[in-house]
């Protein structure tokens, strides 16, 4: 079973993937939200802690003075009170009278009063450079202005952005895997119960009506979705019926009157001795003879279309030709043509041989009406495995615009309005192709026409030819009792025991 | 036509080769089941002009009462009736033992249709519309199978005979080479020498088909076998009947 672009073109898993894409956006989305709240929550809670500190000293400031200031930084300062704390005190001169940093920050980026920098070695068991979020206050003395920087070290709230964002990542791996996983396992189920359906559309589109699809338990949305193709297919068959019967009462009732018109004219005939009379009713006679011929033929047409496999046979289509062209070649030699076949032997094809004769036959038929000199040729290949019947000819040919036309019914090139025919011979042929899922191509042969049909590729039978049972071209005849047996047509069955 | 071939098939009738020539004495019987009121007064007409008693019923079931209470030699038989149809009619008929030779007609003309005729008992069909020349020849036809000696292996015609054990052909004596089709025609005509054969049962029995052929295919045969049979030889044995088909007559 061919499937379009396997599972990835299917539609469940394209929506799963959808589905998973939004999802994906969605997760991303709160991620973002929840990272931004949390690093800000974070830097705020460093921030009202140095704001703490700032009013504390300031406390301290007022009521001991700077002495007092530098004993209780020193003693923030200290690590084993405060692990992340930054201090530092300086006089106007800029030197150092209080904190754990040395000096004055160089590369602080002034925010305001706000601060951000780096710096190396902040304590000794940490080798690495700390990020600092300060503020700097100028404290007012009486002589001179002490400036006053407290920070906080914020690696941790980098660590736990860094965090959050791996979260973040490997959360949206799995949400991508698990709906890539999803859509698969998804699709394949929901893919398997829509190929069965397909399956079964596919085989009432090549004739065989009665097949239903299968309902599963499940009263889902593809079980009434299999529900509604079945009530469908019942209309259809009914109205398919409804049109063969309208179709057989058409035969009957307007076939009949125009059997009675003509045995009137022959009863006239066989009342009348005027050689003149007689010539005008040979010549209604041969109206009403094509008229009903016409008649017949798009009758034969709509049963053709209509595809009925309860003729179908396995058949030898090498035997199916020869005897075709055993009818048809005296023809071509009548009229001067050389008339050329190569047959491949031990082909076997499933379908109505009488219907397959029939196509051969018009298309031989037009073949030799169409071709003034030169040869009718009728071949039988294998293309592509597949058994390929081709008849050309070194007539006109069709040109490359009509070549879809003259399929359709009553069509006739203006060139060949005047020879005899109806117009219908390549319908016939074209509807005999289709009820057998044969493929019809209309070629220009250089000069001529080349008509070629082939034949459905047959499950396993195409290849071991000694194991298709092949019955002979004919297993209908109209009448087992009258004739000699056919020396040149013996059953398999017969041939075993002789 | 057609009186020559009616002429042509009473004077038939009455030659004493016919083993069966006792039936010429009384017209041979024919029943008429056809709903169809204008069709089946056409048919009672024109089988009485050709000499023959025809009966006719209007529905299945006078049909069947009919075919099982008389004795016909022929019984032309429509598909599509009210009342029993003609299958289930011919299934009764064969049930009951009677072998009386049934020829369908139908509007179906189909392969299947034909088939479900033949299997249902019937001897012959016939596809609406036809030519009534056709009608004749078939019903002749039939007549004569219903009387004919099983399977000869010789078969003589005027000075034609053919060896169908040697495949062999010869007239006057001579032989004549023919192709394994050409050989199976003229055995058809053989068989049914002295009738009326139309095209479409040349097509039908010789060929297997059921199809209209659109052209003259069978006329190239049959002039060819013709070259073979008859140009070498001073009396033509192949006769063209008009409008209706060609007969093997060595008596012209």
């Amino acid at each position: 079973m061919k499937r379009l672009g396997g599972i990835f073109g299917s539609i469940t898993f394209r929506l799963a993937l959808a589905y998973t894409l939004i999802f994906g956006l969605s997760v991303v989305a709160l991620f973002t939200f929840v990272f931004f709240s949390t690093t800000d929550f974070v830097v705020q809670q460093k921030e009202a802690a140095i704001e703490a500190d700032v009013t504390g000293f300031q406390e301290t400031f007022e009521r001991s003075g700077v002495t007092g200031l530098i004993i209780a930084i020193n003693r923030r300062a200290n690590p084993g009170t405060n692990r992340d704390g930054v201090y530092l005190l300086v006089d106007s001169v800029g030197s150092t009278l209080a904190g754990n940093l040395q000096s004055w920050p160089r590369n602080a980026v002034a925010d305001d009063i706000w601060v951000n920098f780096s710096i190396d070695g902040l304590r000794q068991a940490d080798a690495e450079i700390a990020d600092v979020r300060a503020k700097q206050y100028v404290i007012p003395g009486g002589q001179q202005n002490y400036m006053l920087l407290v920070g906080r070290d914020v690696r941790d709230a980098r660590e736990l952005r860094r965090r959050l964002v791996d979260s973040l990542n490997l959360g949206l791996a799995i949400t991508l895997a698990l709906g890539v996983v999803g859509g698969f396992v998804f699709s394949r189920t929901i893919m398997r119960r829509i190929e069965a359906i397909t399956r079964t559309c596919r085989r009432i589109m090549s004739g065989d009506l009665s097949q239903r699809v299968v309902v599963s338990r499940q009263n889902d949305e593809l079980g009434q979705l299999s529900l509604g193709i079945n009530a469908m297919l019942d209309q259809i068959e009914r109205l398919m019926n409804g049109m063969r019967q309208v179709s057989d009462n058409v035969a009957h009732d307007l076939r009949t009157p125009l059997t009675r018109l003509r045995s009137r004219l022959e009863g006239a005939l066989r009342h009348t001795a005027n050689p003149a009379d007689r010539e005008t009713i040979e010549g209604a006679i041969a109206d009403a003879d094509s008229l009903l011929a016409t008649f017949a033929a798009l009758l034969r047409i709509a049963r053709a279309e209509a595809g009925s496999q309860r003729a179908f046979v396995d058949f030898d289509i090498h035997a199916l030709i020869e005897e075709v062209v055993d009818l048809y070649s005296p023809l071509a030699e009548e009229k001067g043509l050389k008339f050329i076949t190569q047959l491949q032997p031990g082909l076997s094809a499933r379908g109505d041989p009488n219907l397959i004769a029939q196509a051969l036959a018009n298309l031989i038929d037009n073949a030799v009406k169409y071709t003034e000199q030169g040869s009718v040729a009728v071949a039988l290949t294998t293309q592509d495995g597949r058994p390929a019947l081709v008849v050309a000819d070194t007539g006109p040919g069709v040109p490359e615009a009509f070549r879809g036309k003259v399929l359709e019914r009553l069509f006739r090139l203006e060139q060949s309005r005047t020879s005899p025919g109806s117009g219908l011979g390549l319908s016939l042929v074209a509807a005999v192709a289709k009820s057998h899922g044969m493929e019809l191509k209309l070629e220009d042969n250089l000069p001529g026409l080349r008509v070629t049909l082939q034949f459905p590729r047959q499950k396993g039978a195409a290849s071991d030819s000694k194991a298709a049972e092949v019955k002979p071209a004919k297993p209908l005849t109209t009448n087992p009792r009258s004739g000699p047996p056919e020396p040149d047509s013996v059953t398999p069955a017969a041939a075993a025991a002789a | 036509m057609n009186a020559e071939l009616a002429a042509a098939q009473l004077s038939e009738r009455n030659a004493a080769a016919d083993p069966q020539s006792e039936r010429t004495v009384t017209a041979m019987r024919v029943l008429v089941i056809e709903d169809d009121k204008d069709a089946a007064d056409y048919l009672v007409k024109g089988l009485r002009e050709s000499g023959y008693t025809v009966d006719h019923a209007a529905d299945g079931r006078d049909g069947l009462f009919l075919a099982l209470s008389e004795p016909y030699d022929v019984m032309i038989v429509d598909r599509m009736l009210p009342g029993p149809d003609g299958l289930s009619i011919v299934e009764s008929v064969r049930k009951s033992a009677i072998t009386t030779p049934v020829l369908f007609l139908s509007a179906l003309g189909d392969v299947e249709d034909r088939v479900a005729g033949l299997k249902a008992g019937g001897d012959d069909y016939l596809a609406k519309p036809f030519a009534f020349s056709e009608l004749l020849a078939r019903i002749e036809a039939l007549l004569r199978r219903s009387g004919a000696a099983p399977e000869n292996t010789f078969l003589k015609v005027g000075d034609l005979e053919m060896d169908l054990l040697a495949h062999k052909v010869l007239r006057q004596g001579k032989r004549v080479y023919l192709h394994p089709r050409e050989f199976r025609l003229l055995e058809y005509l053989m068989r049914h020498a002295g009738q009326v054969v139309t095209r479409t049962m040349l097509l039908e029995n010789v060929w297997e088909y059921h199809f209209d052929p659109q052209t003259n295919v069978i006329d190239v045969h049959i002039s060819r076998l013709r070259q073979k049979i008859d140009k070498p030889f001073d009396k033509p044995i192949l006769q063209t009947v008009r409008g209706a088909g060609y007969k093997l007559d060595p008596v012209t």
